[in-house]
C-alpha cells in the first residue's frame, strides 16, 4: 500500500471535485446502457418485439389477398404497438431503477459517492429510454414493406417519432417518480403500470359524444394514438391535428419537472409501501 | 494533534418517538481507529448515516477533513463507507465493480483501471477480480466492499459490522485491512461492530452507545478498567477450604469470600480496591498454597455488558 504524500492530498480532491461533480450522469448512464443491452433484457425485449411485428406483418399480408384491412391500418396498427411497448418496457425500467437498487441494497453506496441525486436520475432516464430509438427502428422494416402509396412511410414514422418521444419521456419520468418515493420494487412496478394501463385502455374503446373527446384530448395515451392515426390511415397534414399533441407535450414536460425535481429528493428509504 | 479529521458535535436523530442517536460528540485524529459498539439498536447504523451525509441531523453538527455537514458533496468526496447491508451486482465482476466506483468519484477511465486493480490486489482479490460477484463469497465480498471504500482515498472511513457472519479467517483479513488503512494511509477509521475483541484488537478508543446515547468513551484501556467489581478466582488444597476462606475475609482488600458452587477449595473473592494482589498475600501469609488464581473483569466484553445493563434483553 502507498503512503499518501502531502501533494496527494492536496492534488486529488480538487482533481475529484472537477471530475466527480460533472460526469456522474455519463457514468451511470453507460453502466446502466449495459446493464440493459448486454444483458439478456434488452436484446429479449428487441427479439419478442420483432417476432410480434413479423406475425402481424404476416397475417396482414395474408390477409391483404382478402382485402379486408386496409394497408394503412395495418401500418398504423404496427406503429401504435411499438409505440405502446417502447413506453411500457421502459417505464418499467425506470419504475425498478431506484426501488430495485433500495431491495438490492446497492442504494446506500451510491448515496455516498458525490454525483448528485439529479444525475444520477439522469443517468438512469436516459438508459431508459434507449429502448425507444431502438425499437423504432426495428420497426423500420415491417412499415417499409406494408407501405402502400405516398407518404405513408414517412407519415407513419415521423409520427410515430413525434408522439412516441413524447409519450415515453413523460411515462419513463413516471416511472421515475413513483420509484424514488416507493419503498419496495414491487409496489413501484405495480403502481407503475397501473397508471400506464389506466391510460392506455381508453384507446381501445369507442368514446363518443363530449366525455369521450374530452378524454381524448386530455389523456395522453389517446391523444397521441388519435394524433398517429390520423396522420397515418386519414392521411391528415401536420398541422390539422396539432391540439392532439397538447396533451403529450404537457405530459412530458410536466412529468420531466416532477420527476427531477423528485430525484433531488432521494433518500435512502421510500416514503410509502416499506 | 493533527487537525481532526472528524469532528462531530452533539448531533441528535430521531424517527418519530424514537430517539435513534441523542447529543454524540466526538473528534477524531487522522490515523485513529475509534470503536462504535452497542446492543442491537443502539444507534450505530444511524450514527453512521448521518455521518456519511444519508440522514440530516435533527441537531448538532459535524465536520469532516474541516468541510461542514452543509456541504455534503464535499464530505462524500473525502469519506468511504461500506454500509450496514452493502448489496453487490451479483452480475459485474469485483474489478468492474470497483472501477465503477472509482469513476463516479470523477476519475478518468484509466485511472479507475489502475485503482481497481490496486485495490484488489491490497484486498486479496487480484486473482478473482474478472470472476462475476455471484461466485464471490461473503469474506470476498465484504473485501471488496472495503476496496470500494477506499476508491477515493477516503480521509475517514466508516464501517458498519464489517465482519458480520466472516469465518475467524475473513475476520482477520478484514482488520488487518483497517489497521493498514489507518496506519499506512492515514484515514481515520469508525468502525462499528458487535465484537468486542475485534475493538481490543484495532481500536485505539471506543465509543459506547446505548438507546441513542453515549454511556462511556475512551481508550479501550480505560473502559476496561470502569469493569464491574473484580473478583478473582483461586483453588486450594480442598483440606485448607476453610481457613482459605476466614484469610480472605480478614485480609485487606478483599470484600467478602464465597465458596464456587458449594464445592470445596475453589473460593471467589470479590476485590475492595484496586490491589489484585490481595487475596494471594492474605493466602500466602496464612501458609496456604495456591493451586490457581484468576482474576475476573477487567475485560472489555465485562465492561461493555456492565455498561449497557439489560439493554440488550
Ligand atoms: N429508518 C428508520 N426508521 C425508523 N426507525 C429507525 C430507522 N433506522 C433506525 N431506526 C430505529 O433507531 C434505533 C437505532 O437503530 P440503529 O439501526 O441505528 O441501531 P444499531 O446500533 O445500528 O443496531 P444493530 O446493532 O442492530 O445494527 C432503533 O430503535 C431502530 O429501530
Ligand atoms: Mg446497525
Amino acid at each position: 500500500m502507498t503512503t499518501l504524500t502531502p501533494e496527494d492530498v492536496r492534488r486529488e480532491p480538487a482533481l475529484q471535485l472537477a471530475a466527480g461533480a460533472g460526469g456522474g450522469w455519463l457514468v451511470i448512464a453507460g453502466q446502466e446502457l449495459r446493464d440493459i443491452w448486454l444483458s439478456a433484457r434488452g436484446p429479449a425485449i428487441v427479439i419478442g418485439t420483432s417476432l410480434l411485428l413479423s406475425l402481424l406483418t404476416y397475417l396482414a399480408a395474408s390477409n391483404e389477398e382478402l382485402n379486408i384491412i386496409d394497408q394503412r391500418d395495418t401500418v398504423n396498427l404496427l406503429a401504435q404497438i411499438t409505440m405502446a411497448l417502447a413506453v411500457g418496457v421502459s417505464l418499467l425500467f425506470t419504475a425498478d431503477c431506484v426501488s430495485g437498487e433500495r431491495e438490492r441494497e446497492t442504494l446506500e453506496s451510491l448515496l455516498v459517492t458525490p454525483v448528485p441525486r439529479g444525475q444520477v436520475a439522469l443517468g438512469k432516464y436516459l438508459a431508459a429510454v434507449s429502448m425507444w430509438p431502438v425499437l423504432l427502428i426495428v420497426a423500420i422494416p415491417y412499415i417499409w414493406v406494408l407501405r402502400e402509396g405516398e407518404g405513408v412511410f414517412a407519415d407513419a414514422m415521423l409520427g410515430a417519432l413525434v408522439v412516441g418521444t413524447l409519450l415515453v419521456i413523460g411515462f419513463v419520468s413516471l416511472g421515475l417518480l413513483v420509484s424514488i418515493f416507493s419503498g419496495s420494487n414491487r409496489l413501484s412496478l405495480a403502481v407503475a403500470f397501473f397508471i400506464f394501463v389506466l391510460l392506455l385502455a381508453p384507446t381501445q374503446l369507442p368514446l363518443g359524444g363530449w366525455f369521450g373527446d374530452l378524454i381524448t384530448q386530455t389523456n395522453p395515451m389517446t391523444a397521441g394514438s388519435t394524433f398517429l392515426h390520423r396522420a397515418i390511415v386519414k392521411e391528415h397534414g401536420w398541422g390539422e391535428d396539432l391540439d392532439l399533441l397538447i396533451a403529450p407535450a404537457v405530459w412530458a414536460i410536466a412529468m420531466t419537472g416532477v420527476a427531477f425535481i423528485a430525484a433531488g429528493r432521494l433518500r435512502l428509504q421510500g416514503s410509502f409501501g416499506r | 494533534m493533527a487537525q481532526a479529521s472528524l469532528a462531530v458535535d452533539g448531533i441528535s436523530k430521531a424517527f418519530g418517538e424514537t430517539r435513534a442517536v441523542r447529543g454524540l460528540s466526538l473528534d477524531a485524529a487522522p490515523g485513529e481507529v475509534i470503536g462504535l459498539l452497542g446492543p442491537n439498536g443502539a444507534g450505530k447504523t444511524t450514527a453512521i448515516r448521518i455521518l456519511t451525509t444519508i440522514y440530516a441531523p435533527d441537531s448538532g453538527s459535524f465536520a469532516v477533513d474541516g468541510i461542514p455537514y452543509t456541504r455534503p458533496s464535499a464530505i462524500r468526496q473525502r469519506i468511504g463507507v461500506l454500509p450496514e447491508s452493502a448489496g453487490y451486482p451479483l452480475h459485474q465482476s469485483g474489478e468492474e465493480f470497483v472501477q465503477y466506483f472509482a469513476r463516479l468519484f470523477g476519475q478518468s477511465r484509466k485511472s479507475a483501471r489502475e485503482t481497481a486493480k490496486t485495490l484488489l490486489a491490497e484486498v486479496g482479490l487480484a486473482e478473482r477480480a474478472a470472476s462475476p460477484i455471484s461466485m464471490y463469497s461473503r469474506g470476498m465480498r465484504q473485501r471488496l466492499g472495503v476496496a470500494r471504500a477506499l476508491v477515493n482515498r477516503p480521509r475517514v472511513l466508516f464501517l458498519d459490522e464489517p465482519t458480520l457472519g466472516l469465518d475467524p479467517a475473513g475476520q482477520r483479513q478484514i482488520l488487518a485491512l483497517i489497521s493498514e488503512a489507518a496506519t499506512e494511509r492515514g484515514a481515520t477509521v469508525i468502525l462499528s461492530t458487535h465484537f468486542l475483541d475485534e475493538v481490543e484488537e484495532v481500536c485505539s478508543r471506543v465509543i459506547i452507545l446505548n438507546r441513542g446515547e453515549v454511556i462511556a468513551e475512551g481508550p479501550v484501556a480505560d473502559i476496561k478498567r470502569r469493569a464491574a467489581p473484580r473478583t478473582a478466582r483461586v483453588r486450594v488444597p480442598e483440606e485448607n477450604h476453610e481457613s482459605a476462606l476466614s484469610a480472605l475475609k480478614r485480609a485487606p482488600g478483599v470484600g467478602d469470600a464465597q465458596a464456587v458452587n458449594g464445592g470445596r477449595g475453589l473460593i471467589s473473592a470479590t476485590l475492595d480496591g484496586s490491589d489484585t494482589n490481595a487475596p494471594i498475600r492474605a493466602l500466602l501469609e496464612a501458609g496456604i498454597p495456591i493451586l490457581f488464581f484468576e482474576l475476573e473483569g477487567g475485560k472489555l466484553s465485562d465492561a461493555f455488558l456492565a455498561l449497557t445493563g439489560e439493554a440488550g434483553a
